[in-house]
């Protein structure tokens, strides 16, 4: 009677969530297109006067895969979560939690939405590093499947959040304070190398850290950390935001009364 | 008799500080035109999100044809099309594009949702305004928007919250007529609605909820006979001395000539009042009778109206 995986339900929620950052891809994906851009023109190009190598590349190379991930993981957050508060703020989730949808089935829509905002984010800035500064990549299936593990871990992430937030306020907090600072501070301009000791030992309780050292060594073929360290720290990061997603979501807590 | 549409038995349901169900029992059978009816505040929203799983059941039983809402989720809500109170907004797409989503969430491709789009879009005046968003419509057009998206998965149940809420007499009637066809094509409806006006036109059976319980139940016309205060007034020349005496097996009020008799049934009591009234002597004016309706019910249930605070 009742099938045991919606499939069609599934499949027009992913339509959805993907449709609706396509719609309005002037805010979904140009802008990264850009700042990366405005990123490699004025750091690299300037810093590059001081700094003129890391690690046997030039600098505005070195900064390619931390702007790959920043924007992967940023557009994958962003995306779950501001369709989520949404959703919530515009009636518009009664439509899918009376629908004939498991808890799952909708979480993971909603996470194939963002994970599919961020790897076209991811690519695009990998493209640009190709075509602007024939960016080498020594691991291409790697690093597509690193982006896609990122994406996924920060689109889980974004639906957690987007769950437990009430207002737009709550969100731009989230990635004010956390997001953006702990990207920047994950070594996108600099390896850790160059700090002082104790700024580096907190360097490695910042997960962003791995992602960006992660896809560093899959692309340019060296990174700070070890690429399995990186390597297991998305996949665990992955893990645990679906399992936390999913499971407030199949409460209900945070978006049924 | 056949399994119930929908089942609610003791269901309980607190939000933080108000318990807003308080052990509600409603049973609707498979084609009845169900409605309930009660002020603001009384649990009818309340009511209806537990059922279609919108907000976490507490404590009870809530059932559609039999079967568990939380359990079986799927089976239950399959079954069933939702037009709520409160209207969505949507920003990115039209609402042709809305009702395919809506058909896809109910496992039906786009294929086979076609004309059943086509159908509702027509039959609701809103086939010119399908490549419009849902922001770029009138009040009354998201209202006849909603009821489409309730009905493209053709569900056997149909639960609508207020659905004429803020609409103009003409579109109100409009819809009710066509409620009243979806209910001649064999659907079970639940409404609820502040309009008494609108139970006593559309539904075959009624229920009163106030403050969290339901009060009474019946048919419209079960209720207003048995809990009515339909009245008679009577208009004489002037008062008499002798008339407390004469009228003494009767419910009245009087204010100098104008009696007001309080009966359950007017048409069956007047000639008696008449003919009391008439064999003594008194001088008619005139006589009045006020038929009595569920507003009534429930004054005389609530001790106040409806749509009083
Ligand atoms: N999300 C909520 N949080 C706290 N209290 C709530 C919430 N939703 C409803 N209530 C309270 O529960 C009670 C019942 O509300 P409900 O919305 O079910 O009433 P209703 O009969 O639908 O009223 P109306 O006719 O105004 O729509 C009210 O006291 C209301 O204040
Ligand atoms: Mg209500």
């Amino acid at each position: 009677m009742s099938p045991i995986v919606n499939w069609i339900g599934l499949w027009t929620l992913v339509k959805r969530e993907v449709g609706r950052f396509f719609a309005v891809y002037r805010q979904t994906i140009l802008p990264s297109l850009i700042s990366s851009a405005l990123y490699i023109l004025i750091f690299g190009f300037t810093l590059q006067q001081r700094i003129s190598e890391i690690g046997g590349v030039p600098y505005t190379l070195f900064i390619i895969p931390g702007l790959i991930m920043m924007n992967t993981l940023t557009n994958a957050s962003a995306n779950t979560s501001s369709s989520m508060l949404q959703m919530k703020l515009l009636q518009q989730l009664p439509d899918i939690l009376t629908a004939p949808l498991s808890s799952v089935e909708i979480s993971l829509a909603y996470i194939i939405g963002g994970t599919v905002r961020g790897l076209v984010n991811g690519v695009l800035v990998l493209l640009l590093g190709v075509i602007l500064l024939d960016m080498p990549i020594q691991q291409p299936v790697m690093t597509l499947i690193f982006i896609f593990l990122v994406s996924w871990a920060f689109s889980s992430m974004g639906l957690l959040l987007g769950q437990i937030a009430d207002s737009w306020d709550q969100l731009a907090m989230m990635q004010n304070f956390f997001l953006t600072p702990l990207s920047f501070l994950g070594g996108i301009f600099y390896s850790v190398k160059m700090l002082p000791e104790w700024a580096q030992t907190l360097s490695f309780v910042n997960p962003i850290y791995y992602m960006i050292n992660g896809i560093r060594h899959t692309t340019l073929g060296f990174s700070d950390s070890s690429p399995t360290v990186s390597f297991l720290m998305a996949l665990l990061l992955t893990i645990l935001f679906t399992v936390l997603a999913m499971i407030l979501m199949h409460s209900g807590k945070k978006i049924k009364q | 008799m056949s399994v119930p549409a929908i089942h609610i038995q003791g269901l309980t349901k607190s939000y933080d500080t108000v318990q807003a169900l308080k052990g509600v029992d409603i049973t609707i059978e498979e084609g009845q035109f169900f409605g309930l009816l009660g002020p603001n505040g009384a649990g009818k929203t309340t009511t209806i999100n537990i059922l279609t799983g919108l907000v976490l059941r507490e404590q009870g039983i809530t059932e559609i044809f039999g079967r568990d809402t939380v359990k079986d989720y799927r089976f239950t809500r399959s079954q069933v099309g939702i037009a709520g109170q409160e209207l969505s907004v949507d920003w990115f797409f039209p609402i042709e594009k809305l009702l395919y989503f809506q058909a896809g969430y109910y496992g039906i491709p786009k294929r086979k949702a076609r004309p059943r789009v086509e159908e509702l879009l027509h039959r609701l005046g809103l086939s010119d305004k399908r490549k419009s968003r849902l922001r770029q419509l009138s009040g009354g057009m998201k209202r006849r928007y909603q009821l489409a998206k309730s009905l493209v998965h053709d569900p056997k149940i149909l639960i609508l919250d207020e659905p004429t809420a803020g609409v103009d007499v003409e579109l109100r009637h409009e819809l009710w007529h066509y409620l009243r066809e979806m209910h001649q094509q064999g659907k079970t409806i639940l409404l609820t609605t502040h309009y008494i006006e609108e139970a006593e036109m559309l539904c075959d059976r009624v229920a009163i909820i106030n403050d969290g319980k339901v009060i009474t139940e019946g048919t419209p016309k079960e209720l207003t006979r048995r809990l009515g205060r339909a009245g008679i007034t009577v208009h004489l020349a002037g008062w008499r001395d002798d008339l407390p005496d004469l009228l003494r097996n009767f419910t009245y009020t009087h204010e100098d000539g104008r009696i007001h008799f309080t009966v359950r049934d007017p048409e069956g009591e007047m000639p008696e009042i008449i003919s009391t009234l008439a064999r003594h002597g008194c001088h008619i004016l005139s006589v009045e009778t006020a038929k009595s309706s569920l507003e009534d019910v429930f004054l005389s249930l609530t001790g106040k109206g409806i749509n009083e605070a």
